[in-house]
């Protein structure tokens, strides 16, 4: 009897916790492994690819009616923005810079959509910020929703087709800066080749 | 120069690297043919390797105080404007520097452990050599083929990026080594498990001799999470020290078995129970303390924490990750037929079945902590939606868990082993008992109405007043037995019971960390309003008035400056000077908390923005919020005295 006893205890014996752990690790690797190809940040969007809603209003500094349909056929990159939107103020200076490299292009038109601002507000961030483009004011949040926007900022692309091929999320700030700048842009601009989202 | 240091460096990496290889296979040999000079050359190889990070490290901090901006890596992480005390710390700001950081703290745990160990576990010191040098295998390799510091930027930079500004703070720079103290302290006893587990010395000696690298790896961790929460607190302006994001909860995963397990490990040291099961324990620990790393480091995950991002670096950390959990548990497995414990529980009522609560509940919260965590990308994987999961979910989930923690705290120590009699209960927690439900009570009756806050003064009620009749006890008993008073009886059951002692004392420090954490949870109140130069602002029992609105310079960075001074009635109490900054080089804003501390309360005052003469005032009250860091300080206090506690019994 003992000698069978030690017999089964040098035998392998499978546990039902063996099983349970096996498995718990085989899901979690590849649950990781999964994990490493997505990108958490990327929010779905359903525009891309899809003809960009009209909209028209006033412009901010001047009060002059601005509407999408007099850029047809160009290029058109339109951020969304508020004067109490901190992350607005971090990417202003990449704003700046975007505009100055590429509105030597003359297809190129850079528009600014401000969101649920106050006037005055609105106004004030333009004279310390400055942006030598046209803001159309969005009191009513309006034109947001006809573009889906979760919240500011947000910049879309359309290219001359009037078609939206580009939506940022957030702040245009580091790899989204640099994709826009050598990317996107110069590839709407100079090329038919397409633009990934 | 024809002699370049940081190549010096780079080189002395690469030779540490082919160092590992050596500390890997000469062990191997030194066990096949039993020669103990292979041993000795294992141990050379381990010390060499420590020297060798060392010089690597050296060149690194010389070359940030020189500010070679030649270096990649220092180009992108410092300035010449940073404050010199930053400079250093901007090593561990990135990833590169920060993976170097965490394998010179390897290799010098390694080698300490290595050289302490020598003559009493020789048996084990194989082993230990291999495992180590294993996992620093592992990191060098990712160091020098995936993010290595000490590339060059050719031509060099003029100037740096500059360090994240809010990386620039001194809590910062003792955060992550802390941390990495931490998660490398266990790798100590993961690799005392492994050696018990490949060598078949499957006894409880292993425990004995790292119970005080577990403790000290818990008491490096404990500081680290604290100290990242105090970081939050004051630099992040959001006026919280705790926000369940990702990365905090990788961190607080790994603490959460590692406390399970530093109490399981008690009981199979006295009941030669749990043996399984603290193997499983430590090999968990130090896997989280891994997955943590991969979740922070691969862009997995979503964070307040932005970290430089690369899917090849996540497949090697994912690679590595997956060798070092399939061999550590796959051993685990089939050894498990001979690791059956020869005790069996006695009884429901024993402090052996206490533990065992405690380390199903540790299980449980871990559980809750790591579904929160990885549920937004089990969602993303299995579907196409994003959800986020905040704190809500875990202090509705959470919460409870902790509060059953408690009171098997109070339980635990106190319950007798085997099987507790119906007298021994009554003795030890029918006062306890009556005075947690007393605290219930009359704070119900007090107008208290959240059921957690309640909750939580019952279950520290309780608990305090079992470690308060723990204390009466033994004092009680030794000054009778030595016929002395009672301060004296006091003392000498602190010399005669160091362990439990100070074992107390990291659980006073817990209860008044819980009562912080409550009061300034639930009891916070908070105003968010614009305020103009003028202005004055009601917050409870205080008056806010905003008396001005300035310009002031700093080293690196420009800000506006508001003057608030706060009033109780006409009594004036303090000047509050939050700021809005900007640094110089990175235009970064940041938040600057100021904050005034009243009791063990502070008022805490941000700027989110300033436009024109007007300014966003956020102001709050956090209620107790400093017990939260003094709890934290008492626990490390009681590890302390568990670590430097005299040597009685050969441990």
């Amino acid at each position: 009897m003992s000698a069978t006893d030690t017999q089964t205890s040098d035998r392998f014996v499978v546990y039902w916790w063996h099983i349970v752990l096996v498995l718990a690790l085989v899901a979690l690797f590849s649950l990781f492994y999964k994990g490493l190809w997505g990108d958490p940040s990327a929010l779905p969007t359903v525009l891309i690819n899809t003809p960009a809603p009209t909209f028209d209003g006033p412009d901010v500094a001047s009060g002059q009616p601005v509407s999408i349909a007099q850029f047809q056929g160009k290029v058109v990159m339109i951020n969304f923005w508020a004067s109490w939107c901190l992350e607005c103020r971090l990417e202003h200076a990449n704003l700046l810079a975007l505009h100055e490299q590429f509105s030597r292009h003359p297809d190129f038109v850079m528009l600014g959509v401000n969101y649920q601002d106050r006037l005055d507000d609105a106004r004030r961030y333009l004279e310390v910020y400055t942006a030598p483009f046209l803001n159309v004011r969005d009191w009513k949040g309006a034109i947001s929703i006809d573009y889906g926007v979760y919240g500011v900022p947000e910049t879309f692309v359309i290219d001359r087709q009037g078609v939206i091929r580009h939506k940022q999320i957030g702040p245009i700030i580091g790899p989204a800066y640099d994709q826009l700048k050598n990317r996107i842009l110069p590839a709407l601009l100079d090329g038919a080749a397409p633009a990934v989202s | 120069m024809t002699f370049d240091l940081v190549e010096l460096g780079h080189f002395a990496v690469i030779l540490a690297f082919m160092l590992t290889v050596v500390g890997i296979v000469v062990p191997i040999v030194g066990l096949r043919t039993g020669g103990a000079a292979w041993i000795v050359a294992g141990r050379q190889a381990v010390t060499l390797v420590f020297a060798l990070l060392a010089i690597g490290m050296g060149v690194m901090i010389y070359s940030y105080i020189v500010r070679d901006f030649s270096v990649k890596y220092i180009a992108a992480t410092s300035n010449s404007k940073l404050p010199f005390f930053y400079t250093i710390a901007a090593l561990w700001g990135g990833h590169e520097g920060s993976l170097l950081l965490w394998v010179f703290i390897l290799s010098a745990f390694c080698m300490t452990a290595v050289w302490l160990h020598w003559r009493t576990q020789p048996a084990i010191i194989p082993y230990l050599i291999m495992v180590e040098s294993a996992l620093m295998f592992g990191f060098l390799a990712l160091i020098l083929f995936l993010s290595n510091p000490f590339e060059r930027l050719i031509p060099a930079a003029f100037d740096g990026k500059d360090l994240n500004p809010l990386l620039q703070d001194p809590a910062m720079v003792m955060h992550p080594p802390m941390l990495y103290m931490g998660y490398v302290g266990f790798s100590i006893p993961f690799a005392f498990a492994m050696a018990s587990l490949f060598s078949g010395r499957l006894g409880e000696e292993w425990l004995k001799v790292t119970q005080r690298w577990t403790i000290f790896a818990w008491l490096c961790l404990t500081i680290g999470i604290l100290m990242g929460g105090y970081w939050a607190y004051y630099e992040l302006g959001w006026g919280g020290y705790w926000g369940w994001d990702p990365v905090e909860n990788a961190s607080f995963m790994p603490w959460l078995v590692g406390t399970a397990f530093l109490h399981s490990a008690m009981v199979q040291e006295k009941r030669k129970m749990f043996k399984v099961w603290n193997l499983f324990l430590i090999i968990t620990t130090f896997s989280l303390s891994l997955i943590g790393t991969f979740l922070v480091r691969s862009g997995v995950l979503t964070s307040v924490h932005t970290f430089a991002t690369d899917p090849g670096r996540g497949v090697y950390i994912l690679l590595f990750l997956v060798v070092v959990m399939t061999i550590a548990f796959g051993t685990l497995i089939v050894r498990s037929p001979k690791l059956k414990s020869q005790v069996q529980l006695d009884s429901i009522v024993s402090r052996e079945s206490a533990f065992l609560f405690n380390n199903l509940f540790f299980l449980v919260a871990t559980l809750t902590v790591f579904l929160g965590t990885l549920y937004p990308l089990i969602v993303e994987t299995i579907g196409a939606d994003k959800v986020t999961v905040g704190p809500p979910y875990y202090n509705t989930v959470f919460m409870p868990i902790a509060l059953g923690l408690i009171i098997l705290m109070g339980i635990g120590p106190s319950i007798a082993w085997r099987k507790a009699s119906l007298e021994n209960l009554k003795k030890n927690f029918l006062i306890p008992l009556a005075i947690g439900l007393g605290c219930l009570g009359a704070s119900a009756l007090l107008g208290m109405r959240s059921p957690l806050a309640l909750g939580g003064v019952g279950v520290v009620g309780f608990a305090a007043s079992t470690i308060a009749v723990d204390f009466g006890k033994l004092t009680a008993f030794w000054a009778a037995r030595r016929q002395v008073n009672v301060f004296r009886g006091f003392f000498t059951a602190f010399g005669k019971n160091h362990r439990r002692w100070a074992g107390l004392v990291t659980h006073i420090g817990v209860l008044i960390l819980i009562i912080g954490v409550i009061a300034s949870t639930i009891y916070q109140t908070e105003k968010v309003v614009p305020m103009q130069v003028g202005d004055q602002l009601e917050l409870q029992d205080y008056t806010l008035k905003f008396t001005e609105l300035r310009s002031v310079t700093g080293a690196n960075w420009k800000a506006q400056e508001g003057v608030v001074q706060v009033f109780r009635g006409d009594r004036f109490i303090a000047e509050l000077r939050p700021q809005k900054r900007i640094y110089d080089v990175s235009l970064t804003p940041t938040t600057e908390a100021a904050i005034h501390t009243i009791n063990t309360g502070q008022i805490f005052i941000t700027m989110t923005e300033v436009m024109g003469g007007q300014a966003m005032i956020r102001a709050l009250v956090n209620p107790l919020v400093l017990w939260v860091w003094g709890g934290g300080i008492i626990m490390g206090i009681g590890v302390l005295l568990n670590i430097f506690r005299p040597r009685r019994d050969g441990a």
